[in-house]
């Protein structure tokens, strides 16, 4: 909806590279292995549910996925000639009649009543048709009474086997994992459903018997509250009734931060403007895949013709849309140019990529200076790298052909203006008036309401006179059967978009959500003014936004990186003069933030404390532990343990913007090179 | 001093097979005279269950009392009396055991019953079919039963558990058998029960596909006994010849004539097996062992006696002993056999030399040297072999004095078996009477010695021998806990309930505290509480319900107890919002409507969450449920949403129409939601506006569902442009949305006259910038250009570069006289064409 801008809805940010591929591993394994346990031999048709097959094939090759099925039903009866001849099939679980050959029919879902109904559906007329198959429903992450319930209803039940494939923390970037549930904010917020929340503890109750205990866990919101709760819980069941007794400390982790996306409501509200963000908002990105023309996609038919550096001619736009489009998936490890982009002001990519086809062009050039037969063999053999990394600039750079001329457009400005002037509380009548115009010129409907609840949450509230008006417009432009959109958004838990001052009988629950941003804006240092260039910005993670640093960002900076917070810019020209990156001289760097001891919010009690929602501060101990010296041996874990880097891991219940993982990233570059 | 193990053995096969009979205890008349009773043992040093058989005569007097109804009585193998209870159901047709002690009791209804030795028994039917032509014999293994029914037919259960009972292939018989026994499924080769029949002179085997004839033609039979192994067959005919075959029937093992045998008098009664290679054929007061080579001994004993096969031995019970005869093991007969030479031997020789100071014992560990470790552990084998501990004590002294001559020894058997021995004498002490043997110990794991132990409620020894092998103490606490709720009974005395409340409490209290000092964690708490509700102590299953940690382990008691609302508010607290489901769906099956929805209205925010997950529940699958639900809770906003959400779905207007009037309706009852209420009019304004409309149009294009805007700019780019201005009016449409809709949409149909009159129509609210941008967005240049100089002046240049007017823009620049402009025109000006006209500008205006 309008909040998040982020396709993947519970991330995890993991400061340093853990080896995250073992998860991938687990839910490749733990795929392989439930649809192993279907009960059944001979040929399978698998039916996927569409919204799965993202997140699947960040796991396996979707298109594998059908010789996988073979060789699993192989794996059984390795002799048996029917399987290897048993022609698989793979189907879209979507409305209307399956038609199936083989016997087996395996459906792969979220336990979601809207697939459930499909399912029944198909096997009913099945069953009018008089043909037999055998059913089994594989749900995700696990079984549910409630998908039991409807087929019951539905009068099916007799004749599927119900299991489940528990697909939890799938790592998207070596340093991201995720669980790719795309529909966590709504349910969580808007349907009050908090199955993603129960899901989440598992999954990091997962994460922890893979890697330890998370020494201390700090959260903020009334999400991570339940959620540190839920992961207490689990943790004291497995201890009590895992096989390997306690869980121990884990050396790797210092702490774990959860934070409630509702803590933080106005970072999604904003037009991301690292690359990756541009990407997300301009084109989008879905399960780390993007939709790209082929043309960029395909080899360029002269791969020895060096690039023309970074053009910004604005490529028709209209013209690229009609090109047939493929799905390309984003990934550092395997494009190290996109690593370098991905976080980068989309200001200063321009000049980045320029860089990097200079640098190439100056490779290939390599080949006229070759002599002897020696050096052109050394040339052919580095020529695959260069080709494949020509292959990834040019992808680069059509990308950002498709997303400059967006940034030129008039309400891309406006709407860019709106939220700075916002953020400084800057004229707000002005501002709401603004937003009307660009909904007179028929902006995107996502982008007003975004708006509109970013004033709203900034100043604590939009006059009611000119809410109503403009509520009214934009029911008129877009359509009244938004209004129920316009009531979630006014009704708690969110209350993102509510008038001032509130209406006498608004319940409290509205009133105590009210959020101070003013306040926090001085004490978190939010807003960096001054008309400081962008290269000086980069010494702040508030480059990521131009001169705004995200909330969620600041309070993991809080935690984990208190001078962070509070540093003025004085340090700063110091970094700039020592090192033209600014941020990697480890002198400045040291003077200015360091990490430290988790201690949790100390420091910032008052400013936390002044965010609507429960803090956490929970420290965790082995069970072997008593309680009297708990303390003593966190703190003994904390010190010994200073000398080697410490993962903290981040935690977004109900997703996070890609300028916030850019942001982390930064904050935690800073803290490695303190680290060492 | 006890006796010298070789004191008990006796000579088979001219002395080189050894057999020893070992009494076990002496019963000196604890039990009945087994010849008047019917009596069933259990394997495995298991006890006795006995039956008095009504088909004997029996001396009416004083020592034995009169039953009018069948009784059941159990003894353990030393003769105490373990349970004694009352059969008040239909005749009884054959007992028998389970593989955990437990007693199976099947009657002619096809009706039978587990009985465990604290008399509770959990009864199971063999279906309504062997109900009516009733169960005329069964057989009990340790894993299930066969039973024959009136009509001959054969029913298989497998398990304990209460299995549906499965119909194995018909053998066609038109009498009952002779006799007939089974094989136990863990013993055949197909892996499934094997039953076999003596008919007529032939022997029938049936499984569940088939009954094959084997064709013998020496029956019929009067005794049928599979060894325990499964492997042989003991087959005794009429006329007293005692055979022995394969069970496949294809190799003849032994024959002998039970006929010749000195001293027996009357019948055969029982042909057991003695291991797996010596039978066991009983007479009154004589019991005969039959070794495979057709040699013999002779045990005597008073009256009636009854054996039970082990898998290494038998047991015999008779009036005044308990024996166990068995082969002797080969580590014994290698130390103690006369004149056995085997390092063992010489080890333990020299053991005892040492002892008794004899300087040989060196001269003896010499000799054998090379076989030391072997001899050592055949000395540790031995010791577990033995009944007694003063001989166990020395063969492990012997084994442990060997131990020291060796460099590098593994001490993990001497240690268990010291250990296990102690388990051992424990549990073989009269009162407790388990004379289990160290290798049945070994075949039944510790952990089922542990459950024989806790089922007899020896729970404190069950506790020691389990944390002495260091095993988990869990299901001894189980058990432990369930009896001790079984034998508390509600504190009678004091006043009703009050008194009950404390003892439930001083129950619930002592369970808790006994399972966090010992340690039991993995006991759930919720299977005692289980129990607990079962005998009906509902206070104390839901005090104990409260120390269980997993929620999903609460959550069904409780709603088996009724306990609605703690069961939702559970669920609720415990997060897993497939078990809040799984509660709500449960209710709302049981409650009446009404009171389903008070108990989650009751329950305030506690219960929110609840009340969330039924909406999500209801929206999808049930949405006449929700309307209900959101009427009696009086929640007007969620009934008008969902009224819109529901005509969002319909696709005839009229009813579309009416859903949005429903939902005008509901908010206009909320004061708060005026403004809501007002919106929901517009809508079904609009909508009728809309069906007018088409109507006008004759259906040649659609209106009805559009936005108001997308209205207007349909409308306009169908010429209805006073349609157009009308819902303008109607829906006070502001002007500047109005006219960017209409500039939008006479761009798109290309009507530049109307949009240059448009715009003459008044002064443009919006400005006449936006109608450059706009044209030149579409790529109209040249009409973009017209409307430049209606522009504020300062933004004029750029405009005509975007209309790519640049001499245009030249002169702009003339007319303000900004030089600086102009420069940098002509530095971004795309050739040197317009480059030289805008020279020539900059030169003119000097």
């Amino acid at each position: 909806m309008a909040a998040s801008t982020s396709p993947s809805d519970d991330q995890t940010r993991i400061q340093d590279v853990l080896d995250v591929s073992l998860l991938k591993e687990i839910a490749r394994n733990s795929l392989v292995h439930s649809l192993n346990s279907v009960q059944v031999n001979g040929a399978k048709t698998l039916v996927l549910d569409p919204s799965l097959a993202g997140p699947l094939s960040l796991v396996i090759e979707v298109s594998l996925l059908q010789v996988r099925v073979i060789k699993c039903g192989g794996m059984k009866e390795p002799d048996s000639q029917e399987q290897q001849h048993g022609v698989d099939k793979m189907f879209w679980l979507e409305a209307g009649p399956l038609s199936a050959v083989t016997t087996n029919i395996v459906y792969l879902c979220r336990p979601r009543i809207k697939w459930v109904k499909i399912i029944a559906d198909q096997i009913k007329r099945h069953s009018r048709e008089s043909k037999s198959h055998t059913y089994t429903i594989l749900l995700v992450p696990r079984v549910s009474t409630l998908v039991t319930r409807v087929l019951e209803e539905e009068g099916v039940l007799g004749d599927v086997t119900i299991s489940a494939y528990n697909l939890q923390f799938i790592p998207i970037a070596d340093d991201v994992i995720s669980l790719e549930n795309d529909n966590a904010f709504k349910e969580i917020w808007v349907d009050g459903d908090e199955t993603s929340v129960y899901d989440s503890a598992q999954a990091l109750h997962t994460l922890q018997k893979l890697f330890g205990l998370f020494p201390r866990i700090v959260g903020k919101g009334d999400c991570a509250a339940r959620l540190t709760d839920l992961l207490a819980g689990q943790t004291a069941q497995s201890t009590n009734t895992g096989p390997d007794g306690s869980l121990a400390l884990s050396e790797k982790f210092d702490s774990l931060i959860v934070l409630d996306r509702r803590v933080d409501m106005i970072t999604p509200f904003l037009t991301q403007l690292t690359y990756e963000g541009l990407i997300d908002e301009v084109v989008g990105i879905k399960n780390s895949h993007v939709e790209v023309p082929v043309s960029l996609l395909n080899a360029p038919s002269n791969p020895n013709a060096p690039p023309s550096a970074a053009s910004t001619s604005t490529a028709p736009a209209p013209a690229l849309a009609k090109e047939k489009k493929r799905k390309h998936h984003l990934s550092s490890a395997t494009d190290p140019i996109f690593s370098e982009l991905r976080d980068l002001n989309f200001a200063s990519v321009g000049k980045r990529l320029n860089k990097v086809a200079r640098r190439l062009d100056e490779d290939y050039k390599a080949r006229h200076k070759a002599e002897s037969v020696a050096q052109l063999r050394d040339f052919v053999g580095k020529l695959g790298g260069l080709q494949s990394e020509h292959q990834a600039l040019r992808l680069h750079t059509g990308l950002s052909e498709i997303i400059v001329p967006h940034t030129r457009t008039e309400i891309f400005n406006q709407s860019l203006e709106i939220q700075q002037n916002l953020l400084a509380s800057y004229d707000v009548p002005g501002q709401i008036t603004a937003i009307e115009n660009l909904l007179a010129q028929g902006a995107d409907m996502q982008l007003v309401i975004r708006l509109l609840c970013l004033a709203s949450v900034t100043t604590g509230g939009i006059r009611s006179k000119s809410l109503e008006n403009i509520k009214r417009e934009i029911l008129q432009t877009y359509g009244y059967n938004f209004l129920p959109l316009l009531l979630s958004l006014a009704a708690p838990p969110l209350a993102v978009l509510l008038p001032n001052p509130l209406s006498a009988s608004t319940p409290a629950a509205v009133a105590e959500l009210k959020y101070p941003f003013t306040s926090l804006r001085k004490s978190l240092r939010l807003l960096i003014e001054g008309s400081e260039s962008l290269d000086e910005l980069e010494n702040d993670i508030s480059y990521v936004y131009s001169g705004y640093a995200p909330i969620s960002v600041r309070l993991v900076q809080c935690v984990a990186q208190k001078g962070g917070v509070i540093s003025n810019p004085a340090g700063k020209e110091k970094a700039a003069e020592e090192d033209a990156d600014g941020r990697k001289g480890k002198a400045s760097a040291a003077a200015k933030v360091h990490a430290h001891p988790i201690v949790g919010f100390k420091g910032f009690e008052d400013v936390v404390g002044s965010i609507p929602g429960k803090t956490v501060d929970v420290t965790q101990q082995s069970s072997g532990l008593g309680g009297a010296d708990a303390v003593a041996s966190s703190a003994a874990t904390l010190s010994s343990h200073r000398e080697q880097t410490t993962i903290t891991v981040v935690f977004f219940i109900g997703g996070c913007t890609y300028t916030e993982i850019a942001a982390l990233r930064w904050a935690g570059r800073q803290n490695q090179g303190e680290n060492g | 001093m006890a006796d010298h193990p070789t004191a008990s053995w006796q000579a088979m096969q001219n002395g080189n097979v050894f057999y020893r009979r070992q009494q076990l205890y002496s019963l000196n008349g604890k039990l009945p005279n087994l010849g008047d009773y019917i009596v069933a043992g259990c394997r495995y040093a298991g006890p006795l269950a006995i039956m008095r058989d009504n088909t004997k005569l029996i001396a009416v007097g004083r020592a034995t009392p009169i039953f009018a109804k069948a009784q059941i009585q159990i003894y353990s193998p030393a003769g105490e009396g373990l349970l004694l209870f009352t059969w008040d159901q239909a005749k009884v047709i054959r007992f028998g055991w389970t593989g955990d002690e437990r007693l199976v009791v099947v009657n002619e209804e096809g009706v039978y019953r587990l009985y465990d030795l604290q008399g509770d028994y959990t009864q199971f039917s063999l279906g309504s079919d062997a109900g009516e032509v009733g169960v005329i014999d069964a057989r009990i293994h340790e894993t299930g039963l066969v039973a024959m029914t009136g009509s001959l037919h054969l029913l298989e259960v497998k398990g304990w558990e209460g299995a549906k009972p499965l119909t194995l292939a018909n053998p066609g018989l038109s009498e009952p058998p002779f006799v007939w026994t089974l094989i136990p499924p863990d013993f055949t080769i197909s892996r499934h029960v094997e039953v076999l029949l003596s008919v007529e002179s032939s022997i029938l085997t049936v499984d569940n596909l088939e009954s094959v004839d084997q064709r013998v033609s020496r029956g019929p039979f009067t005794h049928m006994a599979p060894s325990p192994n499964g492997k042989s067959l003991a087959l005794l005919t009429f006329s007293g010849m005692l055979w022995v075959v394969s069970t496949d029937f294809q190799r003849n093992l032994a024959e002998f004539d039970t006929g010749k045998v000195v001293g027996a008098e009357g019948d055969v009664k029982q042909v057991e097996w003695c291991g797996n290679d010596a039978i066991l054929v009983t007479w009154d007061g004589l019991a005969l062992l039959v070794g495979p080579f057709g040699d013999t001994l002779q045990y005597f004993y008073a009256g009636s006696m009854f054996s039970i096969t082990e898998p290494d031995g038998v047991r015999i019970i008779a009036s005044d002993v308990c024996d166990f005869v068995q082969k002797v093991p080969v580590s014994t007969a290698s130390v103690f056999r006369p004149g056995s030479t085997s390092p063992a031997a010489i080890l333990y020789d020299a053991w005892e030399n040492f002892s008794h100071r004899s300087p040989k014992a060196d001269e003896n560990i010499r000799s054998i040297r090379p076989d030391l470790v072997s001899a050592v552990d055949e000395i540790i084998d031995a010791a577990g072999q033995e009944w007694e501990p003063v001989w166990q004590r020395k063969l492990l002294n012997a084994a442990n004095f060997g131990k020291a001559f060796l460099d590098l020894y593994n001490p993990t058997d001497f240690v268990n078996m010291g250990k296990t021995l102690k388990v051992l004498n424990a549990v073989r002490f009269y009162e407790i009477g388990i004379p289990i043997t160290h290798s049945q110990y070994n075949y039944l794991s510790p952990t089922h010695l542990i459950s024989r132990l806790t089922s007899r409620n020896l729970h404190l020894l069950a506790l020691r021998v389990s944390s002495y092998l260091s095993l988990p103490p869990d299901n001894v606490l189980k058990h432990w806990a369930t009896a001790k709720i079984l034998k508390s009974k509600p504190v009678s005395g004091g006043a009703g309930k009050d008194a009950d409340m404390t003892g439930d409490e001083e129950v619930s209290r002592s369970i808790v505290e006994k399972f966090e000092k010992l340690g039991g964690v993995g006991v759930s708490y919720a299977e005692i509480a289980k129990k607990a509700w079962e005998v009906g102590r509902t206070g104390l299953a839901t005090m104990l319900l409260d120390h269980e940690p997993r929620a999903s382990d609460q959550v069904p008691l409780l709603l088996a107890m009724k306990e609605d609302r703690i069961a939702l508010q559970k669920a609720v607290d415990s997060g897993n919002t497939d078990l809040v489901y799984h509660v709500l769906l449960h209710l709302y099956n049981r409650l009446p409507l009404g009171s389903f929805f008070r108990l989650i209205e009751d329950g305030g925010s506690r219960l929110a969450p609840a009340s969330r997950l039924l909406q999500v529940y209801a929206r999808e699958q049930n949405p006449e449920m929700l309307r209900d639900f959101f009427y009696s809770d009086d929640r007007r906003v969620e009934s008008a949403v969902l009224s819109l959400e529901e005509a969002g779905r319909m696709q005839d207007p009229a009813s579309k129409v009416t859903s949005i009037k429903a939902a005008q309706k509901f908010f206009s009852e909320d004061k708060e939601r005026a403004f809501e209420a007002k919106m929901m009019d517009e809508y079904s304004r609009l909508l009728n506006f809309q069906q007018q409309l088409e109507k006008e149009s004759s259906d040649q294009i659609t209106f009805f569902g559009l936005s108001v805007d997308e209205t207007i700019r349909t409308c306009l780019l169908n010429g209805m442009v006073k349609k157009a201005d009308k819902v303008k009016s109607d829906f006070k449409v502001p002007d500047k949305r109005f006219w960017y809709l209409k500039l939008h949409a006479l761009t798109a149909t290309r009507d530049f006259e109307g949009l240059e009159l448009f715009s003459r129509s008044k002064r443009s609210p919006i400005g006449y910038e936006a109608f450059v941008r706009h044209l030149v967005e579409k790529g109209h240049l040249k009409e973009a250009t017209a409307y430049v100089a209606r522009c504020d002046a300062h933004k004029r240049v750029d405009l005509y570069v975007e209309c790519g007017e640049w001499r245009m823009a030249g002169k702009e620049c003339k007319d303000r006289n900004d030089k600086a402009k102009l420069e940098q025109l002509r530095k971004s000006c795309p050739n040197s064409l317009i480059a030289r006209e805008l020279d020539q500008i900059a030169t003119s205006m000097k």
